[in-house]
């Protein structure tokens, strides 16, 4: 119920009059309150466990904060389960595939927006046509392909595999469309070659773009584990993800060679994950750009 | 008849002529194609190829008709994966699209920048994890020794089986899953909510529209087209839920969450036995289509023709 009074006090704070009422804020809150413990609480779980230590992890306890703080966690997994390795395996192949990825894409974006070229219809649908074919249903004669090509067991099939994708293609063509095409005009009236004029003027102009596909990618490429996982079979070849996958099997922890303690485990995730935090603190805002018009518009 | 043909190979001459000038450009979409042939277009033949033979260890593989789709149509394994990926897909897409927009909105209503930033960080940094960090992460959690069940126990209650009573199979797959994915598609409903013009908000305003009145008739019919974005893209991968099931499986749950590329992956790559899987991978493949062109009819989404 409301009184005259408060209708015309309400009129008077007119700024702020644009918000639910007051019972709708605390509901709404609330709400996000407990979205947010539940979103923040697995983490510091997992963070507090990683750097308890080997007995206080096994412990039946709502943990928090670390209990008996140590990094045993970290320098078991590191060291007597190939954790190092995996994590300079992850490294190398997903900068040296993300590096390739980006030069392929742009190239192909800013072939997909030659307005006068012949047979460019054909080619964007070429393109397109690739990203409504599910390719991991493919995943057994993806197999069959590696290991007629001798890529089972190699870094340049971890690297081969997924180095092209549709969606950054299209992601970056969209952001080259955003280049005014008054510069390529002039530049093409100054005689300049389209190597010249994609050089020298879409490629400065589209940074944003390219950090964006850069990100992305790199992402994709760190969390890849479909294609880890049928073409390796050496543990010197192991990425994270394979060895994420090892240390949370039941199996594992019985019959290996070593026990692995729930901080070892946690550990082993927590250095998963610290490069793509890092990622998304420094290049949150390319990422989120990227995102939102690759779904928009890919 | 010369008459005709004049202006018709003119123009061919002027398609060469364009097309030698723009010999750099062709160039630079080789790569491209070159590798959707090898590893796009090439499994994809090679897959239905496979599936009508039997691959021998020595030998040329023998063509065997459709013996490999009655076998796999006739699995109970594999009728069961179909079951767990329609089920399990769908109810987990609805759930993400409803519950992310609920959570978008309610965002979008805080004023506080710092404690909006932080909610949105929380709630997206789970999409940036695979699902091997995610699954590891949550198999802890919810063991019998932890976080969750240290809470219920502390609390008096008694534990609870998520990992070893297949009725928690299926709720703990799509809890983790909204966990994961939510994020993500907050960050698309918010920019389209972000990007609706104030000018409506001001008239619905001086109509006299109180805020969730405004929500109710400005925020969701304006994205209701990014629901149904996301509803078509998502559709896509409802039978293709492979990482989540690999990793959180457990001998207890398994069988009430194996999904068809699961089935795939241990016919194909564990069992070896070619044949049937990618029968089952072409029949997985005929079947997403038939979802993608039905979903797209009944959301009516028109994709962007501008290409």
């Amino acid at each position: 119920m409301r009184t005259p009074i408060f209708e015309r006090s309400e009129r008077v704070s007119r700024p702020f009059r644009n918000q639910l009422r007051p019972a709708e804020r605390v509901f709404n809150w609330v709400l996000l309150m407990l979205v947010f413990l539940i979103m923040i609480l697995p983490m510091l779980n997992v963070l507090a466990i990683s750097f308890s230590s080997n007995t206080a992890s096994q412990v039946a306890d709502v943990t928090l904060w670390p209990k008996e703080f140590s990094t045993e966690g970290y320098t078991f997994i590191w060291n007597a389960r190939n954790l190092g390795q995996a994590f300079k395996n992850s490294s190398f192949v997903s900068v040296v595939g993300t590096f390739f990825t980006v030069i392929i894409s742009a190239m192909a974006g800013y072939v997909l927006i030659q307005r006068e070229l012949p047979f460019r219809k054909a080619i964007a649908t070429g393109v397109l046509i690739t990203m409504m074919i599910p390719g991991d249903l493919t995943l057994v004669s993806i197999f069959s392909l590696n290991k007629s090509l001798g890529l089972i067991d190699s870094y340049l099939g971890l690297i081969l595999n997924g180095l092209v994708s549709a969606f950054s293609i299209m992601l970056m063509r969209n952001y080259f469309l955003s280049v005014p095409e008054s510069l390529s005009e002039s530049a093409r009236i100054d005689n300049a070659s389209e190597l010249r004029i994609f050089f020298s003027i879409y490629l400065p102009l589209s940074l944003p773009g390219l950090a964006a596909i850069t990100f992305l990618d790199f992402i994709g490429k760190w969390n890849s584990f479909m294609i880890p996982l049928i073409i390796t079979t050496k543990p010197e070849l192991f990425t994270l993800p394979i060895i994420l996958r090892q240390l949370t099997q039941p199996t594992d922890s019985t019959s290996g060679v070593l026990q692995v303690y729930d901080n070892a485990r946690m550990a082993a995730i927590v250095i998963t994950v610290i490069p793509l935090l890092l990622l998304y603190s420094l290049a949150q805002r390319f990422l989120i750009g990227g995102l939102t018009l690759g779904a928009s518009k890919g | 008849m010369s008459t005709v043909a004049r202006p018709d190979r003119a123009a061919r001459k002027r398609l060469f002529r364009k097309m030698r000038q723009y010999r750099a450009i062709y160039l630079m979409i080789v790569p491209v194609f070159v590798y959707f042939a090898v590893f796009t277009f090439y499994p994809l033949g090679l897959g239905v190829v496979q599936s009508f033979q039997r691959v021998r260890l020595i030998g040329a593989p023998v063509y065997i008709g459709t013996d490999n789709y009655a076998f796999v149509l006739n699995d109970p394994i594999f009728i069961l994966s179909m079951r767990n990926s329609i089920v399990v897909g769908t109810v987990s897409l609805f759930i993400n699209l409803a519950v992310s927009l609920v959570l978008a909105i309610s965002i979008n209503e805080i004023r506080n920048r710092f404690a909006k930033s932080l909610i949105q960080t929380v709630t997206f940094l789970p999409y940036l994890f695979s699902w091997t960090v995610v699954g590891g992460m949550w198999l802890q959690i919810l063991a019998h020794n932890g976080m969750v069940n240290n809470l219920l126990a502390a609390l008096g209650l008694e534990r609870l089986p998520f990992f070893t009573s297949s009725a928690w199979g299926r709720p703990v797959i799509l809890f983790t899953n909204a966990w994961k994915q939510a994020g993500y598609f907050i960050v698309l409903y918010l920019a389209s909510i972000v990007s609706i013009d104030p000018t409506l908000y001001e008239a619905a305003r001086i109509d006299g529209a109180s805020r969730m009145k405004q929500i109710r008739y400005i925020i969701l019919p304006q994205a209701w087209p990014t629901v149904k974005t996301l509803l078509v893209l998502g559709a896509t991968g409802v039978l293709r839920n492979f990482d989540q099931v690999l990793m959180m499986n457990r001998p207890a749950t398994k069988d009430s969450i194996r999904t068809l590329l699961l089935y795939i992956y241990e016919e194909g790559i564990t069992k070896l036995k070619i044949g049937t899987a990618t029968a089952a991978a072409t029949i997985v493949m005929l079947l997403t289509l038939v979802i993608t062109v039905v979903v797209r009819r009944i959301a009516r989404y028109e994709q962007d023709a501008s290409y």
